[in-house]
């Protein structure tokens, strides 16, 4: 028994050099302690505004960047894991923890280990005009993890690569031909081959519907939804689009200056959201019926920058309900119930717990 | 059945660049300089492919031929007669030789030249741009330093200091080529049993430069030593445009999709990266071809290029510095430096007109991407 | 007509001449905005929503050039059509009767100037005469009175007002800042300026700027207006953009996704902004957009536009509920709801090089007759204040 995915307490900071001496002064806390389980076959959604991080966490999972702390586990059996943090908690330098992370723990991996990764996890980018290299015929970008994991070459690549354009609903026809010569919808389908192309298990989508034209979106979610049944993947769903997440997610992740305020099951989170923040996200979405008008924009205020998140909660100056407590300590994510995660205080005051 | 459909791959494959090629072409056409510039190129290399029909060499075909016969009676210029199309510089050496096989010289300076730049450029700028740090100081302050020099003032000098006959130690040779190994190997995924290789490898060349002093010489002819020093001067332009074009297009999305297909650093570099970015590199090269060339010619012109009689047009030009004092002198010998500055000018501006034609060619191009 | 329209478009052709053939951008294109009405432009990639706003202005880029129709602009009571104005007539009219926001606000600030000179650029292009005057009535104000400060500042006014007119040389201004710069130098630096028109402009300008950015919901205009465009986050930056748009009271605004760059949150903000400007401004605002939600939200009409022809236009709530042309609904349908299936529109927007022939929506109708592909149907009312372009409703002839 595993979890697909699994994070605990990740981090990832931007160092910002600054100075003469260019040294480093501050840092970008883009990803600041994020801790999930992502089970198999599951569409988990991950929302956020601008700078709250999600693009980075998964850009983290995929090792596109190196986390600065915490750990990453894929499909890493149940036991290991506990035994993982409970070696932790009693000796930080034991030998067999050590070598328990080295080999199950992504963050520590390097090299041959990372290219094997990348077999099993892909990443959909949000702008396929630039993900696609513009001078590239689509057969070899799509052809491209095959040969570089040397999983196929030449005639087998080719018959790989023709398998998977079907699947995405493009034809050989299209081979040969430039990146530049498609619509939106149709480069985003060949960048969506090639992360297919390779049997990955796990597929990162960051915003995969957000460059391309309303129509063309149901058409793309379509695929998704087909591709993870066929393929039985496990998919993350990164988006600041609420509507879409509520639609394609089984559960959904809310995101806020590098730290998850709030998860839980999709239905369950658009109906009764507790975190103030949650609220005031899914309120600011126009919904497109022109008879239900709101008269007050929802949440005032700007995200603050990453660089100085303020103290305690980081929501607590935007907060309509802000304590005390909110400024000087952070607060932990909490069950509260069905799969309900909310990390603040005025809620936890108030609800009782699971059980 | 396999053979046919391979040979369709490649149909199919090449289609779309045909399509590219044939676009560009068009475009060419369309300018009346570019085609201009073409049309001047391409007689230049019709001189040189023809050079042993148009000028029939005796002997060393770089050696211009001296008329005996006048060179008893007047070693000054003659005009030019049915004897010498051309005529005659000091010496007697005949124009007409000289210009035409100069073509040849001067092609094998400018393109030499400039593939060295290329080469040198490529390597330094695209190791500074990818991995930034330390390197990219170290290696970009090195270029400022060779920047800071005025160009034609270094290659001179370098001129002078070169030594004729170089030794090297064919350990060092190999001494070099493992480090630049080992800078690749950095390049590759980091693994440790070919790190044990190389420093095995590291050590084993060590002890042959002790026990096995092997020499080699190797000689340079003087105009060797010109394209040298003016490519050692000329490299630093071309890694600073190209070092800028990598850090350009690293940052692109589809180079860290490639990274995320699990591509290596140096399938990155070769397949992704280079494509990307060579085009407005390839601009400048062939408009430096020209200026190139005229950096010899002035070198030979001052009496640092090539051998006294040796075939390039700067070396020709130098024989005509004594006859140029007064008017008079000029008068009568204008053929002996007209003609081939003549050469010179229109070879320089053929080129640079192909370099404008490529770059008003390839900018629709880029933008159409 | 109930409201009066205060900017009409008919039968707009726009063309643009590239070299890989002509691409027929808009294909008459008809549109009118009432006076107090926020009219919802909605619109695929492809659709020509853009190149609609840009050649409202005139504005349109070459290749690109306007073939046919006519934009009428009605202000001050008459009626124009802009197609036929000179330079100097566009340039008046731009930034003062039309103003124009875009996309990425960062794009279109410059940025080595402040917040506060780029407000008063647009203020002094379009309002000069006016805070000229004002800034002479403030010096006269500060000239009456019996203390030496009101004595020179009647001599220095005196002095510019006749260098203005003419009737006495820049050689008696010097002498006379050449004499005010002796007293400065015993009093106090800063004596000088104060005495200056130049200086007032600048001051009362700078009055009206902080006012602007009042305007538009920033909390702290003082220190925002001395902020460079980097330093401004991407809410803040359009609040701005807002600011130079409204800065001289346009008529009409037109807004060219605003918002589509920005956060969902700081989105409601600036939608309610705007709908506040139009209650306090009373501007007819043209908002592009393609997000339905957002009109739904915001829009009073809506105009649904599809590869260079607008096919539907009527009320938001008339659209939402009962639309008519088969693009609006399968657009509608389109919207991604919890529960039901993803509904998409077969095929992709057309190429506008080889448009198609007829309607260009024929074919990925699920409505198309006959006539639809050979020729294009007449855009109009259809139900009461509701028009459309499309068979289903008549109009083969």
């Amino acid at each position: 028994m595993s979890y697909m995915l699994e994070l605990v307490n990740l981090k990832k900071h931007f160092p910002i050099f600054g100075g003469v001496l260019k040294r480093r002064v501050a840092a970008v806390k883009a990803v600041d302690g994020v801790s999930i389980k992502v089970n198999r076959g599951e569409c988990f959604g991950l929302v956020g505004e601008s700078g709250c991080g999600k693009t980075t966490l998964g850009k983290t999972i995929l090792r596109l960047y190196k986390p600065d702390a915490g750990k990453i586990f894929f499909d890493v059996p149940k036991d290991v894991t506990e035994e993982i943090a409970a070696l932790e908690k009693e000796n930080l330098k034991s030998r067999r923890l050590r070598r328990l992370r080295e080999q199950y723990d992504l963050a520590t991996y390097r090299g041959r280990e990372l290219q094997l990764l990348r077999r099993k996890m892909q990443i959909v980018y949000q702008d396929p005009t630039t993900s696609l290299d513009p001078r590239m015929f689509v057969k070899d970008i799509i052809a491209e993890p095959l040969v570089a994991q040397g999983i196929a070459r030449g005639e087998e690549a080719k018959k790989m690569v023709a398998e998977i354009l079907e699947r995405v609903g493009l034809t050989s026809g299209h081979l040969y031909r430039f990146p530049h010569e498609f619509s939106g919808g149709q480069r985003q389908r060949i960048a969506v081959a090639r992360a297919l192309v390779s049997r990955p298990e796990f597929v990162i989508l960051d915003e995969p519907t957000s460059a391309v034209d309303v129509s063309v979106r149901a058409q793309l979610l379509n695929l998704f939804t087909d591709l993870q049944r066929d393929f039985n993947l496990t998919f993350m769903f990164i988006s600041h689009d609420l509507s879409i997440v509520e639609c394609i997610s089984h559960r959904v992740a809310i995101m806020y200056l590098g730290k998850i305020v709030e998860y839980s099951p999709t239905e369950e989170i658009f109906h009764r959201p507790l975190h103030p923040y949650s609220q005031a996200l899914i309120a600011s979405v126009p919904v497109p019926d022109p008879t239900k008008r709101k008269e007050r924009a929802p949440l005032t205020g700007e995200v603050p920058s990453p660089v100085n998140p303020p103290m305690g909660c980081r929501f607590h100056p935007r907060c309509p309900l802000a304590m005390d407590v909110c400024k000087q300590k952070e607060p932990e994510l909490m069950d509260v119930g069905n799969g309900h995660f909310v990390a603040c205080f005025a809620v936890s005051s108030q609800t009782h717990y699971a059980g | 059945m396999s053979e046919r459909s391979r040979f369709d791959e490649f149909k199919a494959g090449m289609r779309p660049r045909l399509k590219e090629w044939r676009f560009m072409l068009k475009r060419m056409r369309e300018s009346r300089l570019a085609l201009a510039g073409i049309i001047i190129v391409l007689i230049f290399v019709g001189i040189a492919v023809f050079a042993p029909l148009l000028a029939p060499p005796h002997g060393d075909p770089f050696s211009v031929p001296q008329d005996m016969e006048i060179l008893v009676i007047q070693t000054s210029p003659t005009p030019p007669s049915t004897r010498h199309i051309f005529g005659t510089t000091d010496q007697q050496y005949d124009l007409y030789y000289a210009c035409i096989w100069g073509s040849i010289t001067a092609f094998r300076t400018g393109l030499t030249v400039v593939a060295f730049s290329l080469i040198v450029g490529l390597t330094i700028g695209t190791l500074a741009a990818m991995y930034g740090g330390l390197l990219d100081e170290a290696l970009m302050r090195f270029t400022d330093i060779i920047i800071a020099f005025p160009g034609l003032i270094l290659a001179m000098a370098l001129v002078i200091a070169l030594p004729g006959i170089f030794a090297i130690n064919l350990s060092l040779v190999f001494l070099l080529v493992l480090v630049v190994a080992s800078f690749l190997l950095l390049i590759f995924h980091f693994d440790k049993k070919i790190l044990l290789i190389v420093q095995l490898l590291l050590l084993l060349s060590l002890l042959s430069i002790l026990f096995f002093p092997v020499q080699m010489n190797l000689s340079l002819t003087r105009l060797d030593k010109v394209l040298l020093s003016i490519a050692l001067v000329g490299w630093p332009g071309y890694t600073r445009v190209i070092r800028g074009e990598v850090m350009r297009v690293k940052n692109e999305d589809f180079v860290e999709a490639a990274r995320a297909s699990g591509s290596s650093d140096f399938r990155i570099i070769v397949k992704h990266i280079w494509p990307n970015t060579i085009y407005p590199i390839l601009i400048v090269a062939t408009l430096d071809i020209g200026s190139i060339v005229l950096t010899a010619a002035a070198m030979s012109f001052i009496g640092l290029g090539a051998d006294p009689n040796f075939a390039d047009w700067g070396q020709i030009i130098q024989r005509a510095r004594n006859w140029i004092s007064n008017v008079d002198l000029i008068v009568a010998n204008l053929h002996a430096f007209l003609i081939p500055g003549i050469f010179i000018t229109f070879f320089v501006m053929g080129w640079n007109l192909l370099g404008d034609a490529l770059r008003d060619v390839l900018d629709p191009m880029l933008r159409r991407r | 007509m109930a409201q009066e329209s205060i900017l009409e478009i008919k039968d707009l052709e726009v063309k643009f001449y590239t070299y890989a053939g002509v691409v027929e951008a808009l294909d008459g294109v008809n549109l009118s905005i009432r006076r107090g009405e926020i009219l919802g432009l909605v619109g695929e990639t492809g659709s020509g929503k853009s190149v609609t706003s840009l050649s409202v202005m005139m504005l349109v880029p070459p290749p690109g050039k306007i073939e046919n129709g006519g934009i009428y602009f009605r202000s001050k009571g008459k009626t124009q059509n802009i197609m036929s104005l000179n330079d100097a007539s566009l340039r008046d009219i731009r930034g003062k009767d039309i103003s124009m926001i875009f996309q990425e606000p960062r794009a279109y600030l410059n940025p080595v100037y402040s917040v506060k000179d780029q407000i008063s650029e647009v203020m002094l292009v379009h309002r000069k005469q006016e805070f000229l005057q004002k800034a002479i009535e403030a010096l006269q104000k500060k000239g009456r009175g019996k203390s030496f400060e009101a004595s020179v500042y009647r001599r220095v006014l005196k002095t510019e007002n006749s260098v203005a007119t003419g009737s006495a040389s820049r050689f008696s201004r010097n002498r006379l800042l050449a004499w005010m710069t002796r007293i400065g130098q015993r009093i106090g630096t800063n004596f000088m300026s104060k005495f200056t028109r130049k200086k007032t402009l600048k001051s009362e300008i700078t009055k009206e700027v902080v006012r602007v950015l009042k305007d538009v919901e920033i909390s702290d205009p003082d220190r925002v207006a001395i902020m460079y465009p980097h330093e401004l986050s991407g809410g803040m930056a359009q609040r701005v953009i807002i600011a130079m748009a409204l800065a001289c009271n346009p008529t009409m605004l037109i807004a060219d996704e605003p918002t589509t760059n920005l956060d969902v949150t700081v989105q409601a903000q600036i939608l309610n902004l705007i709908k506040l400007l139009k209650k306090d401004y009373n501007s007819s605002i043209l908002y592009i957009t393609h997000d339905l939600g957002v009109v739904a939200q915001t829009c009073d009409r809506v105009a649904v536009m599809y590869a260079g022809n607008v096919v539907e236009t009527a009320e938001v709530v008339e659209t939402y509920k009962s639309p008519l042309h088969p693009y609006t609904r399968a657009l509608l349908e389109s919207i991604p709801s919890p529960g039901k299936e993803f509904k998409s529109i077969p095929g992709i927007v057309p190429g506008l090089i080889n448009p198609p022939t007829g309607c260009r929506f024929h074919e990925r109708c699920n409505y198309a007759k006959e006539i639809c592909l050979t020729s294009k149907p007449v855009f109009r009312e259809v139900k009461k204040d509701h028009f459309v372009a499309c068979y289903l409703y008549g109009g083969s002839n």
